[in-house]
């Protein structure tokens, strides 16, 4: 088995008194798309919260490529392939649809200050081909139509692809997406699936994933692992198949009944 | 034709130091009082160089926008690393502002302390002040325009996804500063040549305010706005002289009225471009082309 692009080892998280991740043993390889599911407060968001730099680890480790990367900021490690979406969507609402995608492109300008203020050819070069890749960018999420228009005025699905093609601008190697599916239905989850799943084949995108939809992360994963969160530990890993008929994770998502006839 | 004079260089003026102010506020979204006090640094260093040291005018300008530029970033490096923004950015620049008044009226060696600095020759005329304002506004357009101008507005917007874009927060806050006090350190210099005496009590609060209300009233993640705010400020008192004491009173009510009915400012949130005529252009194709660009959303 070859070097695993990211790797959480026994990494243990504290929020004051509370545990929000304890002991968590995650490993992704390169290519890869896992998933991560879990009751609400599991811990889920967290982690990503983590791997992205937002949040330090009271202990353990956490390795990307090979080396440690906890207590670095997350521009670093942006630049360092780390991408994401969010829960509740963090578009800039009031730029347009290009600038949001561009941000992602030219984070660190590759001119000065003052090429800035005189817009030197260099500079000049540089806004053009950020042009061109936004619009790559954009055809993969089929946003073309909208790309002067505000952010903000973007209905609710269509928000969330635009901050998928965001978080592609950076060029990562690593993508985390946060609940794609909340607030979706059974159509426009179906065509996420497709989108998500296109994604991960042309791009050779490790993508983290985490869902409600259980169906999203069944069809998503299901030549792969999925990890199951409950109380801040992992409380299962495997295949779709296996985590289903897991009665902990039943347990964890159903409750236990009181009786003899408990769920086992 | 000497008064219409007076009321455009010093309208012209507090054009290029609300400039500034529209740089920081306006894009990156933090207010600042403290723009009085860049303002004196830039007026007294440029007076003083070239009192001094006898450098050439057009330099002693730039020397002291610069001045007060590496001034701002003495209380910008550990504003900004301890993350104040708001309300708590804005009474630390207003801290740093008062202090700077202080010091200048207490360094009599240098500055002729309270009683002012004198002797300044009046260089400041109407072709001047208007060439600097129209560098300081390309130059201004240019750098909002550029990828570090958006960075600063991603900041303004959400902070956390900016970071998570790559966007080097500090950096981002430390270079909005730094040219925003480089403006008002320009203005400030201009103004020093002007009024050909410099004392610390021309630079309180008010001054400050004013820049601030300029930026406010002509509107957020806007030049034009505040250029015109900023210019009208200051000239619509000297035209309601006429109404001696009341005029304050109509200043007062234009602002409550403007804010009522336009909260985001004037000409919020509109940039100085001809983005509606690429619109108007688009819909034209629309109309012509084969493929409608823009059509209805495909939401389920």
């Amino acid at each position: 088995m070859t070097d695993p692009i990211l790797a959480l080892k026994d990494v243990t998280v504290l929020f004051g008194g509370v545990r929000a991740v304890s002991n968590v043993n995650l490993s992704l390889q390169k290519g890869e798309l896992i998933g991560l599911i879990g009751p609400n407060g599991a811990g889920k968001t967290t982690i990503f919260n983590l791997i992205t730099g937002s949040v330090r680890p009271a202990s353990g480790e956490i390795l990307y490529k090979g080396g440690p990367i906890a207590g670095k900021s997350p521009d670093r490690l942006c630049h360092l392939g780390i991408s994401r979406t969010f829960q509740n969507i963090r578009l800039f609402p009031q730029m347009s649809v290009f600038e949001n995608i561009a941000l992602g492109l030219h984070s660190q300008p590759g001119y000065s200050v003052l090429e800035a203020f005189v817009r030197t050819p260099r500079a000049s070069r540089a806004e053009k081909a950020v042009k061109n890749r936004v619009d790559e960018l954009l055809a993969v999420v089929s946003l073309q139509p909208y790309i002067h228009q505000r952010a903000g005025n973007l209905p609710y699905g269509l928000q969330r692809r635009l901050e998928l093609a965001r978080a592609m601008a950076t060029s990562p190697d690593l993508l985390l997406l946060d609940e794609p599916a909340a607030g979706m239905n059974e159509d426009e989850c179906a065509e996420l699936v497709e989108m998500v799943n296109r994604i991960h084949m042309e791009m050779r995108y490790s993508i983290i994933l985490i869902e409600h939809h259980m169906n999203v992360v069944m069809e998503l994963c299901r030549n792969s692992r999925i990890y199951v969160l409950n109380l801040g530990e992992v409380l299962a890993c495997g295949l779709p198949g296996e985590i289903q008929n897991d009665p902990r994770v039943l347990a964890a998502y159903l409750g236990v009944r009181k009786s003899r006839n408990a769920v086992q | 034709m000497g008064y219409i004079n007076t009321i455009i260089i010093l309208g012209g003026i507090s054009v290029v130091a609300a400039l500034g102010v529209a740089i920081l506020t306006g894009y990156t979204g933090l207010f600042t009082f403290g723009h009085s006090g860049f303002m004196a640094l830039g007026a007294y260093m440029a007076a003083f160089s070239y009192m001094q040291w006898h450098i050439p005018f057009g330099i002693a300008l730039l020397l002291g926008g610069i001045f007060a530029g590496a001034c701002s970033l003495i209380i910008g490096y550990p504003t900004f690393r301890s993350n104040l923004t708001g309300d708590y950015f804005a009474i630390a620049t207003y801290g740093f502002a008062e202090a700077i008044r202080l010091i200048l009226n207490n360094l009599y060696g240098v500055t002729g302390g309270a009683y002012g600095f004198t002797g300044i020759p009046s260089l400041t005329n109407l072709p001047i002040t208007l060439v600097v304002v129209a560098i300081a506004l390309f130059g201004a357009h240019r750098f909002v325009t550029s990828q570090y101008g958006k960075n600063c507005v991603a900041v303004s917007q959400d902070a956390v996804a900016a970071q998570m874009m790559g966007v080097n927060i500090l950096k981002t806050k430390l270079i909005s500063l730094f040219i925003s006090a480089f403006y008002a350190g320009v203005a400030g210099a201009l103004f020093g040549f002007y009024m050909a005496y410099l004392s610390p009590s021309m630079f309180t609060l008010s001054r400050s305010s004013d820049l601030l209300a300029a930026v406010v009233f002509g509107g957020m993640q806007s030049l034009i706005g505040p250029v015109l705010a900023a210019f009208i400020l200051v000239a619509v008192p000297e035209l309601l002289r006429f109404f001696t004491e009341w005029r304050l009173i109509v200043y007062g009510a234009l602002f409550v009225i403007t804010m009522i009915f336009r909260p985001q400012g004037l000409l919020g949130y509109t940039e100085m471009n001809f983005a509606f005529l690429r619109n108007w252009y688009q819909k034209l194709l629309k109309k012509t082309g084969p493929e409608a660009l823009a059509g209805t959303p495909r939401e389920g």
